[in-house]
């Protein structure tokens, strides 16, 4: 696409479309297209095995498509004219050379980038690496490792993140930073776009979420939207030692009750306050009263279902 | 620009740049110590009877040409070793240590990638043959003249030979460089390298003097077309009696370099980084 083509809003925008990656064997991606917005933190979500780390290097230029395109801000990442001061890419945790220190594995990215030197330094304290530069890369934990590799990615402060399984190796701890790290990167009107399968994470971290499976679009939205969109909806479950008067009662409301096979019901269709005020009307007791959400977990296996696994 | 200089960085700040000339000197000090054993044992007269063709060879040999060339080039043998070792590193590095998608992350325009490499490893090169030929240029003053035959600074032959030492350096370290991207395993392309070389230079020698007394002088000319022998053909220092010229031997050595290279580059162009 040349630049007359493109329109102010692609900017920061990454576009994949009809992506298809034939292996020998195996179709690694199959005519994968999504859109990932700017300012938000995008989740790619996938099985082991889905074609998620294959999408991102065909993104990144490391892998040649069978067939399709993939775009950032509207050109290909060979096209564009300084990538690093463009896109921040965090591919493998333990990519630098184990005998060289964390300061020096990011001078050399600043030299063959053209980026000043001190950028080095600024990106280790930004990622809180700053005790640690003078240490040969072998004597990073994975956790440092990770935060390496971000900082790797920040050096030419970059419009657009990928990041492939960041969270891999981090402690809570970590992973709280990072959460923060990259909410606050997308709140600077940044594009974002993690790779993970840590999906109570991903419901933390995300605001919208494209789903794979065996190499092809599953589902893509905003996490609420993603959630909702499930034949589950939200159910309240009860605990009463009269179950068969609040069924009664409950029945009475239009609502499904079902037992969740503890001792509890399983109530849907009706609301918690609903499933409340019955009960008092009854006369029921009640010792618990909770409303359960489905999380991204449950929509992911449940969209996912009979789709991973070893291809 | 950028490229060369990342690349000339990566090198520095890791520790192969050291142990490698710290490999390289021992290696240095023995093979100066065999020519000037050698270089003494020539100039010192008798060395018994022999068929003429032999004595011509000696006699070529013993002229103050061919000692201060071969003095001067002191180190060569390892030297070019070694160089192509880097090159090979250069290379493999990035794939041992996965450094390779960062690199094709900062810079998309791989032959770029390459074409810094190759030009990495020729400054690197060109550097050891800049040191050793310092080191020479003393060390092989002192020699010669112990045995007589004057310092021989002012020999227009043994800066011929000082020279194409210098070109057999840049060529290995490029041969290195190809070799990495033909075989990416480190330690597959370091044992193919080192083979080619020892074994190349023993083995090719060995069989091609059995064909040839069993065919004729001309399978001699085929040495020609062994990188290591085409190598010390280029450096032999002189003329000698009996062999192809000194440049067919440089024509072939920059041949292999252009064809690895240009090969090398167009495979990392195509190449599936994962």
């Amino acid at each position: 696409m040349s630049d007359g083509q493109r329109s102010p809003t692609s900017d920061g925008q990454i576009v994949v479309s009809g992506l298809t990656k034939q292996y020998k064997n195996v179709r690694a991606v199959n005519n994968l297209s999504f859109t990932i917005q700017p300012g938000r933190v995008t989740g790619f979500l996938g099985p082991n095995g889905a074609g998620k780390t294959t999408t991102l290097r065909m993104l990144l230029n490391l892998v040649t498509p069978t067939s399709g395109t993939a775009t950032i801000s509207g050109h290909r990442y060979a096209d564009l004219s300084e990538p690093l001061r463009h896109v921040g890419a965090v591919l493998e945790a333990s990519s630098a050379h184990k005998g060289r220190t964390g300061v020096n594995h990011l001078r050399v990215i600043c030299a063959a980038a053209g980026l000043p030197r001190q950028r080095a330094d600024e990106a280790l304290a930004l990622v809180g690496l700053t005790p640690a530069a003078k240490r040969k890369f072998k004597g990073y934990s994975l956790g440092m490792k990770q935060r390496l590799g971000i900082a790797a990615a920040m050096l030419g402060d970059p419009r657009v993140l990928i990041l492939d399984e960041p969270a891999n190796g981090l402690d809570p701890e970590g992973i709280r930073w990072m959460r923060g790290f990259l909410k606050g990167l997308a709140h600077e009107g940044r594009t974002v776009l993690v790779s993970s399968h840590l999906l109570s994470e991903m419901q933390l971290l995300a605001d919208d979420v494209v789903i794979i499976a065996a190499g092809q679009l599953v589902r893509q939205g905003p996490v609420d939207q993603v959630i909702g969109s499930m034949t589950q909806g939200v159910r309240v479950r009860v605990r009463t030692p009269q179950a068969e008067a609040l069924t009664t009662a409950l029945k009475g409301q239009s609502a499904t009750v079902d037992a969740d096979g503890q001792g509890a019901l399983l109530v849907s269709g009706v609301d918690a306050a609903t499933v409340g005020r019955t009960a008092l009307a009854a006369g029921v007791e009640l010792h618990e009263l909770t409303t359960e959400r489905p999380d991204l977990e449950g929509v992911f296996l449940e969209l996912t279902a009979g789709k991973a696994g070893i291809r | 620009m950028n490229l060369v200089r990342a690349e000339l960085l990566k090198i520095r700040t890791t520790n192969t740049w050291w142990v490698f000339a710290l490999i390289s000197l021992p290696l240095w000090a023995l093979t100066l110590l065999v020519n000037w054993l050698q270089s003494d044992a020539l100039t010192s007269g008798d060395l018994g009877e022999m068929p003429p063709e032999q004595a011509a060879q000696l006699a070529a040999a013993a002229h103050p040409d061919a000692l201060s060339a071969n003095l001067f080039t002191t180190g060569q043998f390892f030297g070019l070793l070694i160089v192509m070792l880097l090159g090979i590193i250069v290379v493999t590095s990035e794939f041992f240590h996965q450094t390779v998608t960062t690199t094709f992350l900062t810079a998309p325009h791989r032959s770029a990638v390459m074409i810094a490499k190759l030009a990495a490893a020729a400054l690197l090169a060109v550097l050891f043959w800049v040191v050793t030929t310092g080191l020479n240029l003393v060390a092989g003053a002192a020699v010669l003249e112990s045995i007589g035959v004057g310092n021989q600074l002012g020999n227009v032959a043994a800066w011929e030979a000082i020279g194409l030492n210098g070109l057999a350096y840049l060529l290995w370290g490029i041969l290195g460089v190809g070799l990495g991207v033909l075989i990416r395993s480190q330690i597959g392309a370091t044992v193919t390298g080192i083979l080619l070389y020892l074994g190349g230079t023993i083995g090719a020698a060995i069989a091609i003097s059995v064909l040839a007394a069993r065919f004729g002088d001309w399978i001699n000319d085929l040495q020609l077309l062994v990188p290591s022998l085409a190598s010390s053909l280029m450096v032999a220092g002189t003329e000698i009696p009996g062999n192809p010229p000194r440049w067919a031997g440089a024509a072939v050595l920059i041949g292999y370099a252009v064809v690895t290279g240009v090969a090398g580059t167009l495979i990392l162009r195509r190449r599936d980084i994962s």
